[in-house]
């Protein structure tokens, strides 16, 4: 049970920022809150008294989007249902409707962040895998004598292990950055012990901008999840595809390019497999989306007999 | 910490009641309004049971601070059904038997009403999808997924609302869809398991639980607890009137743990309060000085000479031996062509039921201690708790509150007892409701087992002789093993007629969770080893794995291996229905057809995805509908 002393709503970030840097040690900062009341039962924290909890969802400055010069600005307080919902971010940012397809439920979907995903630093995070496939940059304020004062780092730098970033104490994430990518072909593919509500063993976020004639790859974002201590992007295997020919005898060249990727604790072996069979899925998935024709899933099962 | 002012609508009514600033939105609707419909089923948005709608958007109230539904539209279940007239939602789940145990129904009829506002054409698949944030145990979801689609097409007008009706009942129940008269109580939301009831001046009890899987209890000190302002009573062991001993068979479990701790989980005191937060703050200023003694986790190790013994009265640590002689199993092995031998194992599972337990209970004006549960088993319990409660069965009374999915889980009287008897010591009505975590730590498991199954078999196929040994962990106190023993050995050679049978089934002691009465009572873990021993039986003889069956089922007039007498036995029937709905392909199980018959048929199951709204021609149609 989580107990708190006193619940701030703050209306404006230099009111979140103050409320946050003047907050008690223990307290919390929370936006949809999602992760915070599970935290707090037995098998996990217990119950937790925390002296005051921060809630930035009512922040002006954090929500919504923005789209201009190539990026997309993505608010704090950016729901993860708007992936879906929202037909701008649909078609700017082709990967995420299908990572947010898979991420918990629509019911959660409606009140948890991709920005506390992030912050969070799980080392199975749904969302950030797209993320880094999109060159996000992460924005982060907070107060300098008296003045919102702000940095941008990227987000590859600022997750560094599983629960642990670049965050400050008296520091809060405005917004993440991503690349525009409308005309790309989105996919996400994720295992775990059940579709909705879970964690992922294995995830991959997929991206593909096809040549002029659709016969090759022009442009390919790929990055993984659930396989070590924190999200990773593949360069190596983006820049093995580029320019190459889209036949199935690429895919699977790249989907053996995988030495060295599985750094988990556990089920290693079967990660290992997991990611190669996703990678070429995932390339094939986003080939679909952009209308690049790939054979059927009975063709390839053939293939693969 | 200072109450919080709130000011929301909630079913249309302005609400400004403060909300203490610990409460989840599920909370304030539950506790500060009175508006029970909305279920906690885990606390962290696993089960979907208290599904709400927050400005129009669906969540989980359990998620929710409720601070952040100030100033916020909230829908619950209760708004539904206007003046008391079912909606189409409600209507069509009353018609295909959707709700069950109903625990989990509000939220999944709140998951519908999304799913079919989000989209109003939503397909099969897309409302599966729609509903992933929703459990229930019952249901196996067909029905309810049938409702939500019968129910989208009559709100779209291609069906008739007279598709929503019930179907002529006919002159006989039998062979005929009946609806079930507790529904509309159920999809409402208005029916009150355990957890919903209140009395006034009630009091929050919370219990203490052992930390060690088995220790002496050397002190328990409550002094701190029982200092504290508001609290009404701390009990332990020492509280208990009678004599303190429950079960199903042997009555080897105390109310709270008396001098030592047989599990982790196990209570070993409980605290009424005025309210919650006081009732947990002082069950944790409880001191206890446990000295931890060794503890053995497996079965087979806890029947080895020098394991620590659990009970005084079963120095062998064994809870029951059913042994089952029939005809002579040496003779039998002496004529087989074939002789297996194999060692199965089974795990403990949890019931996960939707409603963790709860009770309520008080002493009424005429001095009867009542105690309302969802107990599986109320008669068995009152007597039992006159005798500790050291009363004439006259003066207890228990009440059967819903059972909001029992599963065998809710047999045993791990709670009612320190119910009883704080509402003793104090007066007062004291409810106590379990978390989920609290439910899987200290309740009753299928039980695990390891069977070793040798088999003797012709050539032909026919079965000449078994021995059936299985060993199970039946953890730190009886409860139902007796009984699950007993079932186990009966069934434990399926229904084949063998001539020559051994079997022992051992319950056994162990420092673990106890294991109790689960869906088949022991029959499952049983036929695990049977009935994979005769597929590999079949392997190796080269028999079709219906074949080998057929060559050893019981027949009409069959004796079982307790000499019962059977009339008729429509195993052949079944196994008829099975071969053909499978699309069985006949051969030894390591053989393999071309073609697989048992995919991507009419009736399989598809590969688990979602995206179903993600695929070219749903957002087609939701523009063609808007």
């Amino acid at each position: 049970m989580l107990t708190c002393e006193t619940y701030l709503t703050p209306a404006t970030l230099g009111q979140a920022l103050a409320q946050w840097a003047a907050a008690p040690p223990g307290s919390r900062l929370i936006a949809g809150a999602t992760d915070t009341l599970p935290w707090a039962r037995q098998g996990r924290a217990g119950d937790v008294y925390v002296p005051a909890l921060v809630d930035v969802s009512k922040v002006a400055e954090l929500q919504d989007y923005e789209i201009s010069g190539g990026r997309v600005r993505l608010g704090a307080n950016l729901v993860m249902q708007r992936f879906l919902s929202d037909e701008t971010l649909r078609a700017h940012l082709p990967c995420m409707p299908h990572c947010a397809i898979w991420f918990a439920d629509d019911q959660i979907r409606e009140q948890a962040t991709l920005i506390g995903n992030i912050v969070n630093a799980s080392p199975a995070a749904d969302g950030t895998p797209p993320v880094l496939a999109m060159n996000g940059t992460i924005e982060l304020a907070r107060l300098v004598g008296g003045a919102v004062t702000r940095r941008s780092l990227a987000v590859s730098d600022f997750v560094t292990g599983p629960g642990t970033t670049l965050l400050a104490d008296d520091e809060i994430v405005t917004a993440v950055e991503c690349d525009c990518l409308a005309g790309y072909g989105g996919a996400f593919e994720k295992v775990g012990q059940r579709r909705s509500l879970v964690i992922s063993t294995v995830c991959t976020a997929c991206l593909v901008k096809p040549s002029a004639d659709r016969t090759s790859f022009e442009d390919v974002r790929l990055a993984i999840g659930g396989t070590g201590p924190v999200p990773l992007r593949l360069n190596h295997i983006e820049e093995f595809l580029k320019n190459r020919p889209v036949t199935r005898d690429i895919l699977r060249q790249a989907s053996q390019m995988t030495d060295g990727l599985i750094n988990s604790r556990t089920r290693r072996a079967y990660r290992g497999d997991v990611l190669s069979g996703f990678i070429e899925r995932a390339l094939e998935d986003a080939l679909a989306d952009c209308g690049v024709h790939i054979p059927s899933d009975s063709v390839r099962e053939a293939a693969n007999a | 910490m200072p109450d919080l002012k709130m000011d929301m609508t909630v079913n249309g009514r302005r609400v400004t009641k403060p909300a203490g600033p610990h409460m989840r939105l599920l909370d304030y609707l539950r506790d500060e309004l009175g508006l029970t419909g909305s279920k906690e089923g885990c606390g962290a948005g696993e089960c979907g049971s208290c599904s709400v709608f927050v400005d129009g958007k669906l969540m989980k109230s359990c998620l929710m601070p409720v601070a952040k539904a100030d100033g916020a539209v909230i829908e619950t279940i209760e708004s539904l059904a206007q003046n008391g007239n079912l909606n189409p939602l409600q209507r069509a789940f009353y018609k295909t038997g959707a709700s069950q145990c109903g625990y989990c129904i509000p939220g999944m009829v709140m998951a519908a009403s999304a799913a079919l506002r989000e989209n109003p054409l939503a397909d099969a698949e897309e409302i599966k999808e729609r509903l992933g944030g929703n459990i229930c145990r019952c249901t196996g979801y067909s029905k309810i997924f049938e409702a939500v689609e019968i129910a989208r097409d009559v709100i779209n007008g291609t069906l008739p609302a007279t598709a929503l009706d019930a179907p002529g009942a006919g002159q006989s129940y039998i062979g005929n869809n009946v609806r079930r008269l507790d529904a509309p109580g159920k999809v409402t939301g208005a029916l009150r398991y355990a957890g919903d009831m209140v009395m006034p001046g009630m009091l929050h009890m919370q219990v203490l639980r052992s930390p060690h899987p088995h220790a002496l209890i050397k002190s328990i000190d409550t002094s701190a607890a029982e200092a504290m302002p508001g609290v009404a009573c701390v009990i332990t062991a020492a509280d208990v009137p009678g004599v303190d001993g429950f079960g199903v068979f042997v009555h080897d479990q105390p109310v709270m743990a008396k001098d030592r701790v047989r599990y982790v989980g196990e209570a070993v005191a409980a605290v009424a309060a005025e309210d919650l937060l006081t009732a947990r703050a002082a069950r944790d200023a409880i001191k206890i000085v446990y000295e931890p003694l060794p503890a053995v986790f497996d079965p087979e190790a806890a029947m080895g000479d020098g394991a620590p013994v659990l009970h005084d009265y079963a120095p062998d640590n064994i809870v029951k031996h059913i042994p089952i002689r029939k005809g002579d199993v040496e003779k039998g092995f002496a004529e087989a062509d074939l002789i297996v031998e194999q060692t199965y194992s089974t795990q403990p599972v949890e019931h996960a039921y939707l409603e963790p337990e709860a009770g309520l209970a008080y002493v009424d004006h005429d001095g009867v201690v009542t105690v309302v549960s969802p107990s599986q088993n109320i008669t068995h319990h009152r007597h039992m708790l006159a005798k500790i409660i050291d009363k004439p069965i006259h003066k207890v009374r228990f009440i059967m509150s819903p059972v909001g999915g029992g599963f065998g889980g809710k047999e045993d009287m791990i709670f009612q007892g320190m119910l009883a008897l704080a509402a003793m010591k104090t007066g007062r009505p004291v409810r106590l409701v379990f978390s989920r975590e609290e439910s899987i730590v200290s309740t009753a498991k299928r039980h695990p087992a390891r069977i070793t199954c040798k088999m003797g078999l012709k050539n032909d196929g026919r079965i000449t002789a078994v021995d059936f040994r299985m060993i199970s962990d039946g953890g730190a106190y009886g409860m139902s093993t007796e009984g699950v023993m007993r079932k186990a050995a009966i069934l434990s050679c399926g229904p084949y007629a063998v001539e020559n049978v051994k079997i022992d089934t051992y319950g056994i002691y162990t420092n673990n969770t106890p294991s109790g009465a689960f869906r088949t009572f022991g029959a499952m873990q049983a036929q695990f080893a049977t009935e994979s021993h005769l597929d590999i039986c079949a392997e190796k003889l080269g028999l079709d794995s219906f074949e080998i069956r057929r060559i050893n089922m019981m027949r009409d007039g069959a004796t079982t291996h307790t000499r019962q007498k059977l009339g008729s036995v429509s195993l052949g029937r079944v196994m008829e229905a099975a071969e053909q709905a499978s699309g069985w392909q006949a051969g030894p199980p390591v053989s393999r057809g071309l073609a697989r018959n048992d995919l991507g048929g009419p009736g399989n199951r598809r590969p688990c995805t979602l995206g179903a709204r993600l695929r070219p021609g749903s957002e087609q149609l939701r523009e063609e509908v808007a």
